[in-house]
């Protein structure tokens, strides 16, 4: 065996006495992508962050190239060459890619000038050699989420890193930018670096990682070569017991159309979008980021302008012009962005999953406290949200929780049609499976759910149809018998 | 950039109306410190009222500082591009303005001061009242309410403003007349009426029943000491109160009989300025202000002394309805 | 990136630093309180506390229209100014005196009361307009009202005050109730009424929403605008309303009244908690910040301590409470 660019033997950490991890375990060889597995709370965050030097452990070994070392703050872990780029990537937007790669160390010519033209050389230079096709000239915020991850790893190769943390990238992308990001790290491996991927999205680590290390509930599970694991026992080590399935669905369309809408257009170009929507169906959008699909959800929930077309819900036009009007007609939109659009982070649960409600929840102007105590307290049981009282922050939940408690918010709402815009995005198996459950039983009992997802593999489990969408319009339409990854796709490229 | 734009449109202005009489009249510019209060109101007007400027022998303009020393310096560049024959000049602060001063005088303008002096040799002559002395007359006013014995409070103006140092050194020469009366307290509610009262509401806390007079530098901080009685509960004309310069609301409760007020008359300080101003660009002019007249004790010797004082004028329960009544 | 404390682990200390955090500013009062009332024998008497109550009312009320407005990530530096245009509009309609050139004064008091309020709100409105239409930030929005509504002032009064205040008008700043100095009655309505409307009604929910995540609150079919624009107009009528307690208390009104107040109405919100970035405090944290300064401006004048140290003690103030609402949301 070589030896490894990084190696952690049993890392243990706590916090007030409960230990976030036990016994961290965790071997990087050069020239591999390494999977980080595990739920939220899994201790995954600990381990990075002790390895970073951003918090110090209580006991284990780090052995960097073989010696141990102990990092006392980000700067010097980046000074033994391991770096992390994070979920949220934090530019300078107003400053150019060379700026922002050589933040805080700029070659400097004579009386202190920053010497920009060999800057921008020795930018372009790596970025070339990555293959990245961006120009180090460009202001950072003309970028998309895509470049920007790239200029980040440009970033961390300008230090020599040899060990490259990336936590989540895939997030904020599409597919066709996720291929560029895996070309990237194709790149990386050729050089030899050690690539630390954590991800909650299993096709992508069976598509990149060489091996996998698991933890669950701050303890080590197990490690291996990805070749020599199957999906469902992977599975089964993140979450802890089998699942019986990885998707759940059990609802039928039926018959009856519930909403049609005929030449929608919206903004960024979204033009001429007609579809019907039965009773109990799932419809899923698909396309590459930009294709229009939440701008055709912004549309139908009121957010943007009327730019023309029809909608009409059980055979009655109506106008969308506002949230509080599409709410009133019965729609609920699960947006994207979390913590965003989705929450206030820094109000607790029970204002939370009221806030869509409040008008029925009071007595003219004053609020009625015993109905949202209660409204709020049948919606943690309806959907097995985490937390010890109502009244505590959603910044305090974890991902998956906070996920369930915008899913409580609009079920408050007693909505007939769901807008779910990537529902799943950073949730953890378990709650992943639970998600899928509450979409079935909704549909089951007579709603509609529209969803938007960049996860093929969640498009395949979940929709009875799918709409693709190419550059603001539909290219294509496929019933559940006829679909495959591959025609998926082929339509959305 | 605002007040030279004003100047230069009003300059032009003038010029194409009137081609004729433009070149015979003087341009006399006024600098003054600020135009919110009313004191310097009534400064303003009574210097549009002169009867020069009704006559049409001169043009007065008015150029509002801002409370800003910076400010009033960049006016006076603005009068000597515009080539203004004379300068009135009211400074923010003795201290500012020397520099604005001498590039009057460098340029050739004769400035003239009232109201407020401005530490430099190079003023053509000063027209004001001596704040010395009007510190000496309230002081001497509560001092014998009280019968030279007890104990009273002074509520100063903003620490370091000459108005303010100069009328403490009055208080303090009526003071050490009277070894026996005692200062409880003194502190600065920076000439406001709102946090003299606060003052006072504390100092009445402090001192049950100990206060006798209440020194206020100017009205509106003796005012704030009367609101801050009355909220007490207390008889306000068993105190000695009294405060300088005469604002209308002052005026009113002299008639009242809460308090004692000393007018500064800054129509005289104005219009005394003025006439000096003309008389040293036309050396056969008569002085055509009334104050002359008004106040014997300040002779006009032929427009040539460097120092003329304006005298204070105690308010008194026979002169305040005739004071008011100028008021409206 | 760094996983939150579990709650149920909090040792001892962690328990006592987390109730210091949340109570710091009342335990602060308490102990200022304390230390007065050995230091000066005048301090704990009820003439005493009600003059302290009497001081800080304008500024409490002030803070707490200011406290509706940095709740939705707003600030409102008109509040001074408005004071003054307030106070000189609804005064010169209360006056016998001829200075107010208003004919065929004075007019009913109910009357000059109701038109200052609305000359508050319409300035309110005029900032919050201008803010949720135009997505001016608050700060400019604000500014020019503070420059504009002071040019107002003396346009409307000609520079000069408004004197001779009829005695109906100055009953709200001069009288009792059951021994109570009017002042304080209306500080303490007010209060309750923005206590009850924060933590009881539907908008007080939309105002911590929008000040929370304005998207989020978006989605969720509240109309930002429509609370951004109350805010300012809340925030407006009540900086209406102390400038009429402040002629009425001063005995006329001034021009040149209500300079930097909004500086110490935000002081007292930041003081009590509230945080600048929105969506987090509560009134009550406001009342106690403003009775904090108040307490602190009227013990040391009791002691006779130079007015200049009353004004570094209070920057030192506003800069710890900040530093504390950091530490509290590095917490979250």
């Amino acid at each position: 065996m070589t030896e490894a660019l990084l190696e952690v033997r049993g890392l243990r950490k706590s916090f007030g006495g409960v230990a976030a991890l036990r016994d961290g375990r965790f071997r990087l060889e050069p020239g591999s992508v390494h999977a980080l597995c595990g739920g939220n709370g899994a201790g995954k965050s600990t381990f990075l962050t002790i390895v970073m030097g951003i918090q110090q452990r209580d006991a284990g070994t780090i052995l960097r190239n073989g010696k141990e070392v102990s990092f006392v703050g980000p700067s010097e872990a980046l000074a033994a060459g391991i770096s992390i780029i994070e979920q949220e990537l934090n530019p300078v937007p107003a400053m150019s890619v060379a700026e922002n790669i050589f933040l805080g160390r700029e070659p400097l010519a004579r009386f202190g000038r920053i010497n920009f033209a060999s800057m921008n050389a020795a930018a372009q230079a790596l970025l070339d050699s990555l293959r990245f096709q961006i120009k180090a000239t460009t202001p950072m915020m003309d970028l998309t989420v895509a470049e920007v991850q790239l200029v980040e790893i440009a970033k961390a190769l300008s230090y020599d890193a040899e060990v490259i943390i990336m936590d989540e990238p895939t997030s904020a992308l599409g597919e066709a930018e996720a291929d560029q990001l895996f070309a990237a790290i194709k790149t990386l491996k050729d050089r030899g670096k050690g690539i630390v991927y954590v991800s909650h999205r299993l096709s992508e680590i069976f598509n990149i990682a060489d091996s996998y290390t698991v933890f669950r509930d701050g303890q080590f599970v197990g490690d291996g070569k990805i070749a020599d694991v199957r999906r469902e026992d992977l599975i089964q080590m993140i979450v802890g017991r089998p699942l019986a399935e990885e998707f759940v669905k059990e609802n039928q369309p039926g018959a009856e159309v519930v909403l049609s809408v005929r030449g929608l257009n919206a903004q960024h170009g979204v033009r001429d979008i007609s579809f019907d929507i039965h009773r109990g169906e799932i419809l899923a959008f698909y396309g590459l980021m930009g294709s229009g699909r939440s701008e055709i959800f912004e549309r139908l929930f009121g957010l943007t302008p009327d730019l023309g077309g029809e909608i009409r819900l059980d055979g009655q036009s109506i106008r969308l012009s506002s949230p509080a009007e599409a709410i009133a007609r019965g729609f609920a939109f699960v947006t994207e962005d979390r913590k965003g659009s989705g929450l206030v982070l820094a109000a607790d649960v029970r204002a939370n999953v009221c806030m869509a409600s409040l008008g029925a929840l009071s007595m003219g102007l004053a609020m009625n406290t015993r109905r949202e105590a209660s409204a709020a307290q049948a919606m943690i049981e309806k959907f097995g949200i985490k937390t010890a009282s109502d009244r505590l922050e959603v910044s305090g939940l974890s991902g998956g929780n906070q996920q369930k408690v915008v899913l409580g918010k609009w079920f408050l709402t007693q909505p007939r049609v769901l807008l779910l815009d990537e529902p799943t995005r950073g949730v953890d198996v378990g709650a992943k499976r639970e998600i899928y459950r509450v979409m079935s039983d909704f549909a089951r009992e007579g709603g509609v759910v529209i969803l938007v997802s960049s996860e093929i593999d969640e498009v395949l489990g979940m929709a009875d149809r799918v709409i693709v969408l190419r550059g603001g319009q539909v290219s294509g339409e496929i019933d559940r018998t006829g679909l495959s990854a591959e025609k998926l796709v082929h339509l959305a490229a | 950039m605002k007040n030279v734009f004003k100047a230069m449109v009003a300059a032009c202005a003038l010029m194409t109306a009137l081609p004729a009489t433009a070149e015979a009249k003087l341009k006399i510019g006024a600098a003054v410190y600020g135009l919110n209060a009313e004191f310097m109101q009534i400064w303003a007007a009574a210097l549009k009222n002169h009867p020069a400027v009704k006559s049409g022998l001169v043009d007065v303009t008015v150029f509002d500082g801002k409370y800003d020393a910076l400010t009033q310096q960049d006016q006076f560049n603005t009068m000597i591009t515009q080539g203004y024959d004379a300068i009135i000049f009211v400074p923010i602060d003795v201290e500012a303005g020397a520099a604005a001063v001498q590039a009057a005088h460098d340029a050739g303008i004769p400035v003239f001061g009232s109201n407020t002096r401005v530490n430099s040799k190079l003023l053509t002559s000063y027209v004001g009242s001596d704040d010395v002395k009007s510190g000496y007359m309230e002081a001497k006013y509560v001092l014998d309410k009280i019968g030279c014995k007890g104990n009273v409070v002074v509520i100063e103006g903003p620490i370091g403003q000459s108005a303010q140092i100069q009328r403490l050194e009055g208080n303090k020469k009526a003071l050490a007349e009277c070894p026996n009366v005692k200062v409880l307290e003194d502190k600065t509610a920076n000439w406001s009426r709102a946090e003299a009262q606060t003052l006072m509401e504390n100092w009445l806390t402090a001192h049950p029943g100990e206060i006798n007079g209440v020194i206020g530098q100017n009205d509106e901080m003796a005012l704030g000491a009367i609101e801050a009685i009355k909220g007490a509960k207390l008889d306000v004309k068993s105190f000695a109160i009294a405060g300088i310069d005469g604002v209308t609301d002052a005026l009113l409760a002299v008639k009242a009989g809460n308090m004692a007020s000393i007018l500064q008359d800054g129509a005289a300080q104005a219009q005394g300025a003025l006439d000096l101003a003309i008389a040293s660009k036309m050396p056969d002019y008569k002085p055509m202000s009334d104050i002359w007249k008004q106040y014997p004790d300040m002779p006009w010797a032929d427009g040539k002394a460097a120092e003329y004082s304006v005298p204070w004028t105690p308010v008194t329960a026979e002169n305040v309805d005739a004071l008011l009544a100028l008021r409206k | 990136m760094i996983q939150s404390k579990p709650v149920a682990s909090r040792s001892a200390s962690d328990l006592a630093a987390a109730y210091g955090r949340k109570y710091g500013i009342l335990i602060a009062l308490i102990v200022v309180c304390v230390f007065l009332t050995f230091a000066n024998e005048y301090f704990l008497t009820g003439r005493n506390l009600l003059n302290v109550l009497r001081q800080t009312s304008i500024n409490g009320i002030l803070a707490i229209g200011m406290t509706f407005v940095i709740l939705t990530r707003g600030i409102d530096l008109s509040v001074g100014s408005v004071v003054a245009l307030a106070g000189v509009v609804s005064a010169s309609l209360a006056t016998s005196s001829v200075n107010a050139m208003v004919p065929g004064g004075p007019y009913p008091t109910v009357v000059a009361f109701g038109v200052g309020i609305l000359v508050g709100m319409a300035c309110g409105a005029i900032s919050g307009w201008v803010v949720s239409r135009f997505n001016v930030p608050a700060f400019v929005a604000t500014l020019g009202m503070l420059s504009a509504a002071r040019g107002m002032t003396l346009l409307y009064a000609g520079g000069k005050p408004v004197p001779e205040l009829t005695d109906e008008y100055r009953w709200i700043g001069t009288a009792d109730v059951l021994g109570i100095p009017m002042p304080v009655v209306a500080f303490a309505v007010i209060f309750l009424v923005a206590f009850w409307v924060l933590s009881a009604t539907r908008f007080g929910r939309h105002v911590y929403a929008v000040g929370g995540n304005p998207h989020a609150a978006k989605v969720s079919g509240i109309s930002i605008s429509r609370i951004r624009l109350l805010v300012y107009v809340i925030s407006g009528g009540l900086a209406g309303f102390s400038g009429m307690l402040l002629a009425a208390r001063t005995g006329s009104a001034l021009t040149q009244a209500g300079i930097a107040y909004e500086l110490d109405a935000i002081a007292a919100v930041v003081i009590g908690g509230t945080s600048l970035g929105g969506g987090i405090g509560k009134v009550t944290g406001t009342v106690i910040g403003a009775l904090l300064i108040g307490v602190m401006n009227n013990g040391l004048d009791l002691m006779g301590v130079e007015s200049y140290y009353q004004q570094v003690i209070k920057g030192a103030l506003i800069v710890a409470a900040v530093m504390l609402d950091q530490a509290r949301h590095r917490e979250a």
